[in-house]
């Protein structure tokens, strides 16, 4: 279904949910050998550590090379992988016991163990940002016996088995005779083994033949995991007008990340090339500088929030509304933390109303700067709107353009700016992004508020109570603005047809895939 | 000679200390950080903090810069932060199709420019001489990832005569490897001819009007003749000047085509350097071009002797 661009967004729930279970594994149109898939990247990786950056073209190319204790299915449920069942959880939710699959290889050829498991998770939270934040919750994480590891906590931490299971940045475990910083061997328990990186030519990845894959039925990136063909090269192709013309050229299996432009020239193509739309692939946010600065009084942050129109943001930056949906809830209808709290002062955008919120916040025109850079085009578009929309509500809205590396840079220090542009993937589970909500990110928000909102969210073990508490979290953001969702968009990729058995996800994957002869 | 020789030794060494001194100081200069590029998005103050100390990148500038001039002195160039090899291999690697592609684009822009010049000059305002001299202008104003794309649609997308990217698939031959060097070495040979029939055609025009030319006329001699042996040969040192600028320019700054055409060449690896600020290979790909220029500057120079007799050192 999602190759089909003309799909009905409101229809869809999330990029989670609509991406339909199950792939066609090891069909007949398998390969029998020598069979490889060149798959185009939107750039060189900046490592192949996958715990210790959660770049997204890390974490493309290396979920196939190491594993996660758990996985999220095709609805965004939490399922095992290298685990052998969900783990047995304490009554006060502080113990964590997981039992580990028999026969698990290592691409070295040993079994994998527990200590493997001990290890690989306690440096996770020593490189991952991620783990970092997981760290501050774990007391300790002790192998009981070569099949068993179990986690302590100070407290009951709801969103520990998400925080495992995420692919990017991922809780990845390796071999323990590897573990070094920084990673200098890649030895995981994947589907796929890394054979060679040649910077800037590729990164090539062959299939391992001893990899022992789950019995149930794939789904998401749970289940059954079979690496039919052979060679997997991810090459990088950093001009997204190239990746477009590989695509249609037939030279490349797939094509990440293709321009919202080429959508037509696609389609078009009928035979030649199939284009994949993933919806609601992410979310742009601003984030405003709590801590010093114009932004810092929160009834000016509020100010602003009826100032802007997002709306107008999405369509500037994505253009073509079939990729952006405007809307104020943080997760899409359907999902587990959909909720509407607070969304009334999504995409206000009146400048009367700002301007006297403003006043009365006692703003007296100081510069509002604005950090965005053009590494990603619609950063800077959006950025561009916004700060028209903050001037007609009488805000002195300057633009600050620089490279993306300096905005990283910049970002950190507090006396440089006021407001910041990103995005981020959107993800199954409200901790893992945007890091706002998480301590010490830039930013830098604090208040008894979002302290109190989210330890109840982040202590209370049944999901099913986990989404009205996320919705209290969320009318906190929109009262206290330490960032805004824009609203959602859309990718834009494209495969081969001769490349059978794909399934759309967030991070796309070619396990379960084969190629047409 | 040797004293000729010493002096110029003397000259780019301190050329090259120059450079040195400039590439480190303007890389550090620029904003923006390596570590918060490597460790992504959600990376704290603190994660930054412990990877730069990992690489050194906390010791005060003076310190750096002193360290660096050391290993400089061995011969190494240091190691990339992100490519995990050091830039000396990151930059061999890269050398086979930068030279490759410079060589082949340079042989394509002579093989258009001198012949295209020459006839320009012959026929100074004639017809032919216009759509030469358009040609060059035209040239001269086409940028090159535009040519690049036109082609890659043309030729790789339509006609499936080359491939649209890359360097050839992993173990690919010699052969194979320069087939993907076809159309990125024509836009860079056609678009660097401009300059080429510029210089051959002024050139040729200053000589055509000297009065061993009309000599040589009035001896009978056949306009082929006087062209292409009396004329041109007085005519080259300009023109071989600018072909070998051409070739040192493309080394380092054949960047947007290697980028269009998805090369893995110097040009890509410094763009993607200094976009992730990679300082050793920033510094070392900038020193080692530096020197590449220099030398073939020299190696210019010393062609002048070979190619005008009055010349000499």
């Amino acid at each position: 279904m999602t190759s089909d661009l003309r799909i009905d967004r409101r229809t869809v729930l999330s990029s989670m949910l609509a991406l339909g279970a199950g792939a066609s594994v090891g069909s007949a149109a398998a390969q029998s050998g020598g069979s490889a898939l060149n798959l185009a990247m939107v750039a060189e990786p900046p490592t192949l550590d996958i715990q210790s950056t959660p770049a997204d073209l890390v974490c493309i190319i290396m979920q196939h090379v190491y594993e996660p204790l758990f996985t999220f299915d095709a609805k965004a449920s939490l399922v095992p992988m290298l685990a052998e069942s969900m783990p047995k959880i304490s009554a006060d939710g502080k113990r964590y016991g997981i039992t580990l699959r028999k026969g698990v290889k290592l691409h070295s050829g040993r079994d994998l163990n527990a200590d493997d498991v001990v290890a690989s998770l306690k440096r996770w939270m020593d490189v991952s940002p991620r783990g970092k934040s997981v760290a501050a919750q774990v007391t300790d994480i002790a192998a009981k016996d070569p099949q068993n590891v179990e986690i302590s906590l100070k407290n009951a931490y709801a969103p520990l088995l998400s925080q495992l299971a995420m692919a990017s940045g991922m809780a990845a475990i390796m071999a323990k005779e590897t573990l070094a910083q920084p990673l200098r061997e890649y030895v995981g328990t994947g589907p796929y083994k890394f054979k060679e990186r040649k910077p800037d030519q590729y990164v090539l990845l062959t299939r391992f033949d001893g990899y022992a894959a789950r019995t149930e039925a794939a789904s998401g990136y749970g289940g059954k995991r079979v690496a039919v063909v052979d060679e997997l090269r991810f090459v990088p192709v950093p001009n997204a007008n190239t990746r477009v013309e590989g695509a249609l050229a037939g030279q490349f299996h797939y094509a990440d990340l293709l321009p919202i432009e080429a959508s037509a020239r696609l389609e078009k193509a009928v035979g030649k090339v199939v284009p994949i739309m993933t919806p609601s692939f992410g979310f742009p946010y601003l984030v405003f500088n709590t801590k010093e600065g114009s932004m810092a009084p929160v009834a000016v942050r509020r100010a602003v929030q009826t100032a802007i129109g997002e709306g107008e943001m999405l369509a500037a930056g994505f253009g073509d509304t079939r990729f952006f949906i405007a809307e104020g809830n943080h997760f899409p209808k359907g999902t587990p933390f959909y909720s509407a709290a607070g969304t009334a002062a999504y995409n206000e955008r009146d400048p009367k109303k700002a301007k006297t919120q403003a006043e009365q916040a006692g703003y007296k025109g100081e510069p509002v700067r604005i950090l965005t850079s053009r590494q990603y085009d619609f950063h800077y578009n959006m950025a561009l709107i916004m700060a028209e929309q903050l001037k007609r509500a009488g805000f002195k809205a300057e633009l600050n353009v620089v490279e993306w590396a300096t905005l990283l840079q910049r970002r950190a220090d507090p006396k440089l700016w006021d407001i910041y542009i990103t995005h981020s993937g959107l993800f199954p589970e409200p901790m893992l992004s945007p890091p706002q909500l998480g301590d010490g990110a830039p930013g830098w928000w604090a208040s008894p508020a979002k302290q109190a909102a989210l330890a109840a969210l982040n202590q209370e073990p049944d999901p099913a109570k986990r989404g009205p508490l996320w919705a209290k979290v969320q009318q906190v953001v929109y009262d206290e603005v330490p960032y805004i969702q824009v609203g959602k968009f859309a990718s834009l990729s494209a495969r081969s047809p001769a490349l059978q058995g794909y399934t759309p996800f967030t991070y796309p994957f070619f396990w379960n895939t084969s190629l047409k002869s | 000679m040797a004293r000729y020789l010493l002096a110029r030794l003397g000259g780019m060494l301190l050329v090259m200390s120059i450079v040195a001194v400039f590439v480190f100081v303007l890389t550090r200069a620029a904003p923006g950080d390596p570590i918060a590029v490597l460790l992504g998005d959600q990376a704290t103050a603190a994660d930054i903090a412990r990877v730069q100390k990992v690489y050194g990148l906390d010791r005060p500038l003076p310190v750096q810069f002193a360290l660096w001039l050391r290993e400089l002195a061995h011969g190494n160039l240091g190691e990339s932060i992100f490519l995990q090899r050091p830039v000396t291999q990151a930059l061999w690697e890269r050398a086979e199709p930068t030279t490759l592609l410079s060589l082949l684009a340079v042989a394509i822009a002579a093989g258009i420019g001198v012949p295209c010049g020459i006839v320009s000059a012959v026929y100074r305002g004639a017809w032919i001489d216009q759509a030469f001299t358009g040609f060059a202008m035209l040239g001269a104003s086409v940028p090159s990832f535009w040519f690049g794309l036109v082609l890659m649609q043309i030729f790789a997308v339509d006609l499936g005569w080359f491939p649209v990217s890359g360097y050839g698939e992993p173990g690919a031959s010699l052969a194979a490897r320069l087939h993907t060097l076809v159309l990125p070495a024509t836009v860079l040979g056609v678009l660097n001819s401009a300059l080429i029939i510029r210089f051959t055609r002024a050139s040729m025009l200053d000589v055509l009007g000297e009065d061993y030319v009309r000599t040589a006329r009035a001896k009978g001699l056949g306009e082929p003749t006087i062209v292409l042996k009396h004329a041109l040969r007085n005519a080259l040192v300009p023109i071989v000047t600018v072909i070998g600028l051409t070739v040192a320019l493309m080394i380092g700054g054949a960047v947007v085509t290697e980028t269009v055409f998805g090369l893995p060449g110097v040009g890509n690896l410094v763009v993607s350097a200094v976009t992730r600020r990679d300082y050793p290979v920033i510094q070392g790909a900038l020193l080692v071009v530096a020197a590449i220029y220099v030398l073939i500057n020299f190696g210019i120079d010393l062609l002048y002797t070979a190619v005008d007799p009055r010349v000499k050192v």
